[in-house]
């Protein structure tokens, strides 16, 4: 497999487990950002673990799923029915001070970056069953009593307080399954990449993830998989005059399908009828 | 004491400057029903406009007259897409928020590319000014009473244009109910426009100070600025103006005072942690939130 593929495929599916750790909390309207802090976090830890204590990759990967969904779980003790833009603060603001608390630790590499993490034999392939195993988990969330839930919560909050759904326990849930999740996701990408920059975990990582979200569609978890294929993929491909253009593609299609189609290009209802259809032929 | 002193006076001068972008951003999340997060990129397009003029024709009323009218076109610019988001059937308020980081993102690639060439803009001598006063180390430069000045002058016809007249009296009846005040005959759409208009205004005053008092513009700049301008407003309670002015003026001495003791990078992660426990405490603000 030459290396550009395998970066397109790598990068796209590390960018599905992030916008999956966001779309899980935006069932019940949280812009959990806290997830890319997370992210960084776990990252970081896997890079030291490995390279100065000589850790392997899996107990790496369970610690930091643990540490992710720890982290979250803490905070969500306060955001876990806080308001949108609440939540949204909290998120950027913790990337703001993970991302300078890096730069000024000299045995995180600081600004110049953490190097040597050893890379995966075969990336993809856990990545990939990886993938599959998170999506499962989370299409059972989202069928269960609990995405029902959440879904009522989402359309409107005090109607779902009045049949007695307590939206702070599934905001926290959500908050902190989704801190998992990035937690893992950081463990993925320094394991594949084999080097951590503090300039990755920024405000274009958060735009990228929610143009991923909101383009490829937030209510179904099945948006963000062709979203993260073209939108963080493609680029990769292209040649770097255009590519150097990527954010500023991102924002225009990003305004231009929330004033379109505010749902995103896949929807639940569109994969409702598909499938209806397919099933009456 | 007198170098904490000296930091306090700067901290006012900066914290003018969030006081405004707050009450700006403030007016468009209560009247337009719209989080724009690109407000304060608005901000930072104009501020190259000042640069621009001044730099071509050395002309001040000119530069002046450009960076206002810039800011203006630029916030009556984004009115369509915002009116188009708020009248689509089940979207809410996240939709101008998602949509206002993508019109960012546009923004700050478009500085990034193509205005001189990517690089940080600098103000020359005569546009910054040099010192008016002098104690020791207290240093009361011609830019900070500009921004002390203006920054009062501004607050006050605001407040006075909010609570004495009748576009005013508009805005705060579409602030409390919408829909009641659509039913009594108030013209949204024209009202709304207002209030795109008068944001703009106000955007061009503070690209205006906001060069005079740092002397330096980059692409990045409207992103950290927006970030605060969002956590002011949150902290004070959302769409609160009056928490507003407190917690803009408190974001700007806190920093300065950091920045005067801390070393490096750290010192802009101090004001970043207060907040930060402020919201974690009081998620809902300090002064209660107008929009929920």
């Amino acid at each position: 497999m030459s290396s550009t593929l395998m970066y397109f495929l790598g990068f796209s599916m590390t960018y599905i487990l992030m916008a999956w750790s966001i779309y899980l909390p935006y069932r019940v309207k949280h812009l959990h950002f806290l997830a890319v802090a997370t992210m960084a976090v776990t990252s970081y830890m896997g890079g030291i673990l490995s390279v100065n204590f000589g850790w392997s990759f899996l107990p790496t990967l369970l610690l930091s799923i643990v540490i992710g969904a720890l982290i979250s779980y803490l905070i969500s003790h306060t955001i876990g029915n806080a308001p949108t833009f609440t939540v949204v603060i909290v998120g950027i603001t913790f990337v703001f001070i993970i991302k300078t608390a890096i730069e000024n630790t000299d045995y995180l590499g600081g600004t110049i970056g953490l190097f040597g993490i050893p890379v995966l034999d075969h990336p993809l392939i856990i990545l990939f069953a990886f993938l599959l195993v998170i999506g499962y988990f989370l299409y059972r969330i989202d069928h269960s009593r609990i995405g029902r839930a959440a879904s009522v919560i989402f359309t409107d909050e005090n109607l779902a307080k009045s049949m007695g759904i307590k939206p702070k326990q599934i905001g926290m849930l959500f908050q902190t399954i989704s801190g998992g999740i990035a937690g893992s996701a950081g463990v993925f990408y320094a394991f594949f990449v084999g080097s951590l920059f503090p300039d990755f975990f920024t405000f274009h990582l958060i735009g990228t993830l929610m143009t991923i979200l909101f383009i490829g569609g937030y209510t179904t978890m099945w948006g963000v998989i062709p979203a993260a294929l073209i939108l963080r993929g493609v680029p990769m491909i292209l040649p770097s005059s255009i590519a150097s253009w990527r954010l500023l593609i991102y924002g225009v299609l990003l305004v231009a399908i929330i004033a379109t189609k505010p749902k995103g290009l896949i929807t639940k209802k569109m994969l409702w009828e598909l499938l209806k259809k397919r099933s009456g032929s | 004491m007198e170098f904490f002193i000296a930091q306090v006076l700067n901290g006012l001068s900066l914290g003018s400057i969030y006081v405004l972008l707050v009450t700006g951003f403030n007016l468009m999340l209560l009247v337009a029903k719209i989080i724009q997060f690109a407000y304060p990129q608005f901000v930072v397009i104009s501020m190259y406009a000042t640069w621009a003029v001044l730099r071509a024709t050395n002309n001040v009323i000119l530069a002046i007259l450009v960076t206002i009218v810039v800011s203006i076109f630029l916030n009556l610019l984004s009115e369509p897409i915002f009116r188009r988001i708020t009248s689509i059937k089940g979207t809410d308020i996240n939709a101008t928020f998602v949509a206002s980081i993508g019109l960012s993102m546009v923004l700050v690639e478009i500085m990034s590319h193509s205005l001189n060439q990517g690089f940080p803009i600098s103000f020359s001598d005569n546009w910054v000014g040099g010192s008016v006063f002098r104690y020791g180390i207290i240093n009361i430069s011609r830019s900070s009473i500009f921004a002390w000045v203006g920054g009062i002058i501004v607050v006050v016809a605001f407040f006075y244009l909010l609570y004495r007249t009748m576009v005013g009296r508009l805005f705060r009846a579409i602030a409390e109910n919408r829909h009641v005040a659509k039913l009594f005959g108030i013209p949204i759409f024209k009202t709304s426009i207002m209030s795109y208009l008068i944001a703009g205004l106000l955007g061009g005053f503070i690209a205006l100070l906001l060069s005079m008092l740092i002397g330096t513009a980059s692409p990045w700049l409207g992103e950290s600025v927006a970030l605060k301008v969002l956590a002011v407003s949150i902290v004070a309670g959302l769409g609160n103006l009056k928490g507003g002015l407190f917690v803009g003026l408190a974001l700007g001495v806190v920093e300065s005072v950091a920045i005067g003791y801390v070393a490096g990078s750290w010192s802009n992660v101090i004001a970043f942690v207060i907040m930060l426990i402020v919201i974690l405490a009081k998620p809902k603000g300090l002064f209660g939130a107008a929009v929920e």
